[in-house]
């Protein structure tokens, strides 16, 4: 195993930690809110599951760039890892806000523009992954990628604006100056909670992919052999 | 009782971060274990 692989351990070690103890801390310590009582602890798992999923988007989206430019298969690798990632937090956060959505406004779904760009964003970038599992060709299946990653980051800063550009039943991001301080500790603990434990996600499934990549050019000599082969002449 | 407090609701809490918390562990594992086999995969090579 690598050093850099077992820092990586260790920093999703630390993101599984911080997260025990920020989601301690919002389900018990922190205070209940004014209006929306305890079902409002839902946003220590929320608000970080959203800017997290977010940020990965991004990390693919200047990835997606590098690996146009360079053509490395690093590039590549790492950003099939934050696009995964990223759609696994985007998935989650759509759930978490259903329940949350559920309990008080009393539907599961609105097709407010929030929600909608939310679930927008989550298939455009699982709709390159599905791209990448059908591409056989190792090149052309970095460089469609790649293209569509960048198409698709036009929808995340919609997701983030939209509540201040256009009328929404979602509330407007959460800030400390929105927030009761005793609120914002768990809240940040459990964003860098989930930033490390993306990272770690992320190195683990970019691995992955370079042990794909790898396999795929090894294999690749044989198909060209047999292709000029003098038996095919 | 006052105007516009959610009672209870600590069901809806519980759902969110038992999705959470399973969701994050099943992709977890699920990368750990395609790791693992190719780990075992080069150590055959």
């Amino acid at each position: 195993m690598s050093r850099s692989f077992r820092k990586m351990n260790l920093v999703g070690a630390l993101g599984l930690i911080l997260l025990l103890v920020g989601s301690a801390i919002g389900l018990f310590v922190a205070p209940a809110e004014k209006h929306m009582g305890d079902v409002m602890r839902i946003i220590y798992v929320h608000v970080p599951s959203a800017w997290v999923s977010m940020l990965c988007f991004a990390f693919a989206f200047g990835l997606a760039i590098w690996s146009l430019w360079s053509g490395k298969a690093q590039a590549d690798a790492r950003m099939t890892g934050a696009i995964e990632t990223g759609v696994v937090l985007n998935g989650l956060l759509l759930i978490q806000g259903s329940i949350w959505a559920r309990a008080t406004w009393g539907v599961w779904w609105d097709w407010d523009v929030r929600l909608t760009t939310s679930l927008v964003m989550m298939l455009l970038f699982a709709g390159v992954l599905a791209l990448r599992a059908v591409v056989d060709d190792t090149h052309r299946r970095a460089t469609w990628s790649a293209v569509a990653t960048i198409v698709a980051f036009v929808d995340v800063p919609l997701v983030y604006f939209c509540v201040r550009w256009w009328r929404s039943l979602h509330q407007v991001q959460s800030t400390p100056d929105t927030l009761d301080p005793a609120m914002v500790v768990p809240l940040r603990i459990n964003a860098f909670a989930i930033l490390f434990v993306a990272l770690w996600l992320i190195s683990m499934r970019s691995r992955i992919e370079l042990e794909r990549r790898r396999q795929e050019e090894v294999e690749a000599p044989e198909r060209i052999v047999f292709e000029g082969s003098p038996e095919h002449a | 009782m006052p105007e516009g407090v959610i009672v209870g609701g600590w069901g809806y809490v519980i759902a969110a971060y038992s999705i959470t918390a399973a969701g994050l562990l099943v992709y977890t594992w699920s990368l750990i274990s395609r790791l693992r086999k190719l780990e075992r995969d080069q150590g055959n090579e």
